[in-house]
């Protein structure tokens, strides 16, 4: 039986795609994963956790390892092993915790010989580390080395800071989430119709466990006190959510049920 | 009318209630990264077929008008022909993505808006006067003919005018997302939309993706006419196709050969903009697309050599040159090899102690930017020189310098030759910053002797005598499978290299400016990406087979009544078309 042309030319781009499709399954299958934010402030941390943490950020968020080795010399970026020790003696006048500091978040102010000038900052988009990673960081460098002195104290206040255009947006509420998550189970009641993370179950509103990645403190902040004025989201009844949290919870209360739905993420 | 009515009334406070939705929504079943992924894919596939064919439909029309050459003008009109059959398909397909987005990442679209909200008008008005000046070049082809020829060219020189005025508006969408600049660290605009638009990678993918447009129409009309060939019940319709395939082929082949070079350029920008981001295209768990890329490049390169060799076959006096397709395929698969040998990829422990490092310890030199750049330049020479030797496979020269002009030509393919290797090497020797200019002198050795062969080839072959007509539709069947496999090759490389645009953003919607929190923020490994492909690649020709047949059943018929129609009869060939 003679097959028709579409069939078979059907069948040979069919193999063709086939082909090129089972070549790239079968090789290395890598993902490129969004990095988890670290927050070390107001809590306390010993310097080998402080050092471990800072080699995850190397490894993962930071991307140093793109270009930097530890006991390997690398065609963009300095060898790293023993730069806790020497980077003390680098710049006169400047510690080692000094200079390290530097070099992550001017990394153009002292340029090692041989190399070029690429490095970008590491508080700044793309990489965008908050100050608690950037003290990790420096811990992790120091601990090559060299002796952990880096206190959070050191890295400026500034660092980080012009993070916020791109990083999840990041607020800070005067509030206790954990007064905030006692508030939201009993007072206010939310818990009656909404989910959020390992509380609550009930499918009445809109399950609030990552309410603090899909929407803005301003949005939260708003729906609490003028939930028909926030407006409804699809698929939801209108006019159920309660417009009275505005006299019946007092401003600690308030602030603390934001802090924790700020926490959900 | 009363639903209407009742639609309309309410659709203003939907609007109000959307704008206090959520930053995502889910798309239902396959979520909502998976459904723009696919019409964004589908969107891009139509929108480069109907740019990229009208391009070289009106050089066709052009050679057909100035000639008067009749079988032109028929080729120039079945390819205009198809092309129309697949416009309504890419508005529809681009609306759909534009729902996708307002309705699934309204956040995302909000942002975008906000800066490039001016060019919305120009991008519509631009539409319009394309979709107009089209519709006025496909139906006015019998109206506008004879003394109002010129006019008629002129519509198509105009299409194409705006269909590359809209290429470069989209662009600016797209490459801002990538390199986004003109705006301040809250992610404002600063000042002028220009700035956005004339971000770092905006020019470069306005060049890359204005030639790929050209390839891909130059693959797919040559796909469909070996569909034709196929099925053809005569040797005049065999004849016919036969011989657009060569054009098709021709003018993607074309396109092709400085294809790699608007790659480089476009990586040039990327590195410049960014350096995390060039490194983490080319060094991170990007790497291994590379290979993949290269593997499609190198069949793209041997499949259109191939054709071309085939083709020989229907000349009569290419004996004489068959001799040297070995020499041909030996450079085409070394330089094949060298381009696909990794360089900087993420390896496990085992395997890097397997290998005695993070790099092959011989095969590594061959990984790096100096003996790829040296690979794909000879591979461009040798594909030159497959070209130049199928042009004159049946002709001979008469004029009287015709050996001088040859030893020219092999002294200038060999001087390029010698220097693309010299700068080749000295590459390893040199540092990075000097090695990335030579690369420059490699480009301009190859382009200078393609220019200087041909500026000597076409006086020396003017008049030559013949050693027999083509022998059009007698090719063998197989070489049809060669540009169907071309066609499905670089749609499938489209796709990859959309995955590779796409996914340098990692979890950014725009680079370092607007973080994408959904839960596809998880850039995909590249298994997963070419699933999505491949499927997406059966849906496009799917698509377009149906477009083409309803084309076809509406031209049924009607192809007596019109004179551009009138299907010209080139078997034997008259040998005039080279």
């Amino acid at each position: 039986m003679r097959l028709p042309v579409a069939v078979k030319v059907g069948v040979f781009a069919l193999v063709v795609m086939g082909t090129y499709t089972y070549y790239a399954n079968s090789i290395p299958q890598i993902q490129s994963k969004p990095p988890a934010e670290l927050s070390l402030e107001g809590g306390n941390v010993t310097t080998a956790q402080l050092v471990k943490a800072g080699e995850e950020i190397f490894k993962t968020k930071g991307t140093c390892e793109i270009c930097h080795r530890i006991g390997q010399k690398g065609t963009r970026a300095p060898d790293l092993a023993g730069v806790g020790a020497r980077a003390g003696k680098t710049k006169p006048g400047m510690s080692a915790k000094q200079y390290i500091i530097e070099s992550l978040l001017q990394p153009g102010a002292y340029i090692v010989e041989g190399y070029p000038n690429i490095m970008p900052q590491v508080d700044k988009p793309p990489i965008a580390l908050n100050r608690s990673e950037v003290w990790a960081l420096a811990a992790f460098l120091e601990s090559l080395g060299g002796n952990v002195d880096v206190t959070l104290d050191d890295i400026p206040k500034t660092a980080g800071a012009a993070a916020a255009g791109g990083a999840p947006a990041e607020i800070k509420i005067p509030g206790d989430p954990k007064a905030g998550e006692v508030v939201f189970s009993t007072k206010a009641g939310c818990i009656a119709c909404h989910k959020a993370g390992k509380i609550g179950a009930s499918p009445v509103g809109p399950d609030l466990s990552q309410i603090a990645k899909i929407q803005t403190p301003d949005y939260i902040m708003k729906k609490i006190l003028d939930p028909a004025g926030a407006g409804t989201v699809a698929g939801f009844p209108k006019g159920v959510m309660p417009p009275m949290f505005g006299q019946t919870l007092t401003a600690k209360e308030y602030m603390d049920l934001v802090a924790f739905l700020l926490t959900l993420k | 009318m009363v639903a209407l009515l009742t639609l309309f009334s309410a659709l203003p406070a939907l609007a109000q209630e959307a704008a206090k939705e959520p930053a995502y929504r889910a798309f239902p079943l396959i979520g909502s990264r998976l459904a723009v992924w696919a019409v964004a894919q589908l969107h891009l596939n139509f929108a480069a077929f109907i740019l990229g064919v009208p391009i070289f439909a009106v050089i066709i029309e052009i050679i057909g008008w100035r000639t008067g050459d009749a079988q032109y003008d028929w080729l120039s009109h079945e390819l205009v022909k198809l092309t129309f059959a697949a416009f309504s398909t890419t508005a529809l397909l681009g609306a759909l993505l534009l729902f996708l987005f307002v309705g699934y990442y309204p956040k995302f679209w909000t942002y975008m808006t906000s800066i490039f909200f001016p060019t919305y008008g120009i991008y519509a008005g631009l539409f319009f006067a394309e979709t107009f000046t089209v519709y006025i070049w496909y139906y006015g082809w019998d109206w506008l003919s004879g003394p109002r020829k010129w006019i008629h060219v002129s519509l198509g020189v105009l299409s194409n005018l705006f269909g590359t005025a809209i290429l470069l508006v989209a662009n600016s969408w797209v490459t801002f997302m990538i390199s986004p600049a003109g705006i301040d660290d809250s992610g404002a605009l600063k000042g002028s939309v220009w700035a956005a638009i004339n971000n770092f990678t905006w020019m470069p993918i306005n060049i890359h993706r204005l030639i790929a447009n050209i390839v891909f129409g130059g693959t797919i009309a040559a796909a469909y006419a070996a569909f034709r060939f196929l099925g053809a019940k005569t040797d005049e319709e065999r004849a016919r196709y036969d011989w657009m395939g060569y054009i098709g082929n021709f003018v993607a082949l074309s396109a092709f050969i400085v294809l790699p070079f608007a790659g480089y350029y476009l990586g040039r920008e990327i590195y410049a903009f960014n350096q995390t981001m060039g490194i983490t295209m080319m060094g991170g768990f990007m790497s291994w697309l590379w290979i993949i890329q290269a593997i499609l490049i190198g069949v793209l390169f041997m499949g259109s050599n191939y054709y071309l060799w085939l083709g020989m076959e229907r000349i009569p006096g290419s004996e004489r040159y068959r001799r040297y397709v070995p020499m041909l395929i030996g450079i085409l698969a070394f330089g094949f090899m060298v381009w696909a040998t990794p360089r900087s990829m993420v390896i496990t422990l085992d395997e890097a102690r397997a290998m005695g490092g993070t790099h092959h310890p011989l095969l590594g030199f061959l990984g790096v930017m100096s003996a790829k750049n040296t690979a794909v330049n000879m591979m461009i020479l040798t594909t030159f020189l497959s070209f130049v030797l199928y042009r004159r496979a049946n002709r001979v020269s008469t004029k009287s310098w015709a050996g001088t002009g040859m030893a020219i030509q092999w002294a200038a393919l060999g001087l390029a030759a010698v220097i693309v290797i010299f700068f080749g090497v000295y590459g390893y020797f040199v540092e990075s910053l000097i090695r990335i200019g030579f690369s420059v002198y490699q480009v301009l050795a190859v382009l200078g002797a393609i220019f200087v062969v041909m500026a000597i080839d076409i006086p020396m072959f003017k008049g030559a005598r013949s050693t027999g007509a083509i022998r059009w539709g007698t090719i063998a069947p197989r070489s049809q499978y060669v540009l169907i496999l071309l066609a499905v090759t670089f749609t499938w490389l489209m796709g990859l290299m959309g995955f590779a645009r796409s996914g340098i953003r990692q979890h950014w919607h725009v680079y370092g400016v607007m973080r994408d929190n959904s839960v596809d923020a998880v850039t995909p490994a590249i298994g997963y990406a070419s699933n999505m492909i491949t499927v997406v690649t059966i849906a496009f020709f799917a698509l377009v087979l149906f477009i083409f047949w309803l084309g076809g059943l509406g031209e049924k018929g009607k192809a007596e009544a019109h004179g551009h129609a009138a299907a010209p009869v080139i078997a034997g060939g008259s040998g005039s078309h080279k």
